[in-house]
């Protein structure tokens, strides 16, 4: 083959893909996800949550709190990596802490929805459930393995979590907050309640079925391999989602100026885009075929209570702080997740199921080793992980050695690695790394078998039973320091 | 004659920060001298959990948000009748 054509190949490859993601994912799914992300970050006080993490907090309250946190305040890396800082340096144990950085970028609101969407809701959910039983107890290990120094250094600064006031959420922040998510859920889940269609309206549209054709013949695609084409009403969107991001760069950009009448305008096109994306749109003979979906008015109706709250119930300054929040997240992570799905659209071209198969196609040791060590190896942006996670889903990876990859990769990367051995010292940093790669590869062991059809008692048990080993083992440990403790205070 | 600290490792919201105190205080007309505070061990000796932090005159007047510009002008002008 020439070069030209395979060039060509290849960049309709990325993007087509592209265009597919844009029309089938980022709307009703990642949308909603970043202005959940926003108000997490703008109306939930972080000292709310992070009272819990210190020293004297018994540590049935502390670890889960660490999780909590973890999942609801830091959205990206890029406010993990401080906030762990912050927690760690302010006095919490490095138990707590490091259940916090390890939570985070695994099970935040991003990434999980953004899983459940493109992957499975299965896969999702195991992220959810392992990252929070292997980042409780990658904490407690830490905690044990630097006891000492975890005490001299909270000597130092225990008392500083106590002075926190305990100024809670607002109720309001919270209603605004969880409607979002309704929202989202509504979007999201195929429940036949949702995806019905109640009223149709045909628009006499000459030519829609025209266009549907040579928009197949743009972006071919095949069902069997995992890809996905384009629709009229992805055309729509898309056309929709580039004139958010204009309102969007003049409205929210300059939003401590106040708010500007594309502010409004940004606040208005979102409305739209979400009820668009969620009618159902058949290019027919006739025309256009529009059903009323219940996900339309179940999104209509989130909508009409999110408008009231904000209009009336929200500060200015939280409104503010909300739409500045999400417009942030948006500009860090949306531009780098574009760039990151045509490229895995050019490699999925490139790339022969061949070696992924032979690599990682059951789930064997190997194969989960081969994906955790390509997640600390490859540093991927933000949820790009997940786009690359597909890829290789439909070039025959096992879901085993998948979700290996997807807890490794967001948590270990070189540059992680880097600025974590700052904070908290190589020694720590190494050892963490090491714990990380092991659970990852466990976690990928146990799901993937019980993908390969163990029954769920069975892997309960496993599960269980490494997990009791595990904290038999610290409990030991745990024990004869706290003897060698005593032992020294009578010697002394 | 005040000293204002911005607090933060030099992410996109410090720089937010920072700009909307700099007009504040120019539009106020009064003088600050302006330092910003990057090392994690420098801003954690303040009181405050995640950044950007505002500091005038050694006193955290905000801290985990960026806030408006009014209230910026407001805390110069309090910092300024007690000075």
């Amino acid at each position: 083959m020439d070069v030209a054509a395979y060039l060509v190949n290849s960049t309709r490859g990325g993007l087509g893909n592209l265009a597919a993601y844009l029309a089938a994912h980022v709307l009703l799914c990642l949308l909603p996800a970043f202005y959940i992300a926003g108000a997490m970050t703008a109306l939930i006080p972080k000292e709310s949550v992070t009272r819990f993490l210190g020293r004297d907090t018994r540590r049935a309250v502390s670890y889960p709190a660490a999780a909590l946190a973890g999942g609801l305040l830091a959205v990206c890396s890029c406010t993990i990596v401080p906030l762990f800082a912050g927690i760690y340096k302010k006095g919490a144990g490095i138990g707590p802490a490091i259940t916090f950085l390890f939570f985070a970028p695994a099970a935040n609101i991003l990434a999980l929805v953004y899983t459940g969407s493109v992957i499975g809701v299965d896969l999702a959910l195991a992220r959810l459930f392992l990252s929070l039983a292997f980042g409780i107890g990658i904490g407690l290990i830490m905690a044990l393995l630097f006891r000492a120094d975890d005490a001299a250094h909270d000597a130092a600064t225990s008392q500083m979590f106590a002075a926190q006031s305990d100024k809670g959420m607002s109720r309001t922040a919270l209603i605004f907050l969880l409607t979002w998510v309704a929202l989202l859920l509504v979007g999201t889940l195929k429940l036949d309640i949702f995806t019905g269609s109640y009223i149709y309206v045909n628009l006499p549209l000459a030519g829609a079925q025209e266009f549907q054709a040579l928009l197949d013949r743009l972006v071919p695609f095949d069902a069997v391999k995992g890809e996905e084409g384009v629709s009229l009403q992805g055309v729509l969107l898309i056309l929709l989602l580039a004139a958010i991001g204009l309102a969007s760069w003049r409205g929210f950009e300059r939003i401590h100026d106040g708010f500007s009448a594309w502010t409004k305008a940004a606040i208005g096109l979102i409305g739209v885009t979400l009820l668009v994306a969620a009618v159902n749109m058949q290019a027919t003979p006739a025309g256009l075929s529009v059903g009323f979906t219940g996900k339309f008015f179940g999104v209509l109706f989130a909508l009409a209570v999110l408008f009231e709250i904000g209009r009336v119930y929200l500060t200015e300054d939280e409104l503010r702080d909300w739409l500045w929040e999400s417009w942030r997240f948006v500009k860090q992570i949306f531009p780098l997740l574009v760039v990151g799905v045509f490229l895995v659209g050019v490699i999925r071209v490139l790339i022969r199921p061949e070696w992924i198969e032979s690599l990682a196609g059951s789930n064997t040791l190997l194969g989960n080793l081969t994906g955790v060590a390509f997640g600390v190896f490859m540093y991927f942006p933000t949820l790009v992980e997940v786009p690359i996670a597909q890829l290789f889903l439909s070039l025959g990876m096992h879901r085993g050695p998948l979700l290996a990859y997807l807890m490794a990769d967001p948590e270990l990367s070189l540059q992680s690695i880097l600025i974590l051995s700052a904070i908290i010292g190589k020694l720590k940093t190494w050892t963490y790394v090491v714990w990380v790669a092991l659970f990852s590869t466990m976690a990928g062991l146990i799901y993937g078998a019980w993908v390969d059809g163990m029954s769920l008692g069975l892997v309960a048990i496993y599960l269980g039973l490494f997990l009791t080993l595990l904290a038999l083992a610290l409990g030991l440990v745990s024990q004869r320091n706290q003897q060698q403790d005593d032992k020294q205070a009578q010697t002394l | 004659m005040l000293t204002i600290k911005i607090l933060g490792p030099g992410c996109a919201n410090c720089k937010r920060l920072e700009e909307i105190a700099r007009k504040a205080a120019s539009d106020l007309n009064v003088t600050a001298e302006f330092t910003k505070v990057t090392d994690y061990n420098d801003i954690l000796a303040y009181d405050l959990v995640s950044t950007p932090g505002l500091v005038i005159n050694e006193k955290l007047v905000s801290s985990g948000r960026i806030p408006s510009p009014a209230s910026v002008a407001a805390w110069i002008d309090e910092a300024m009748k007690t000075a």
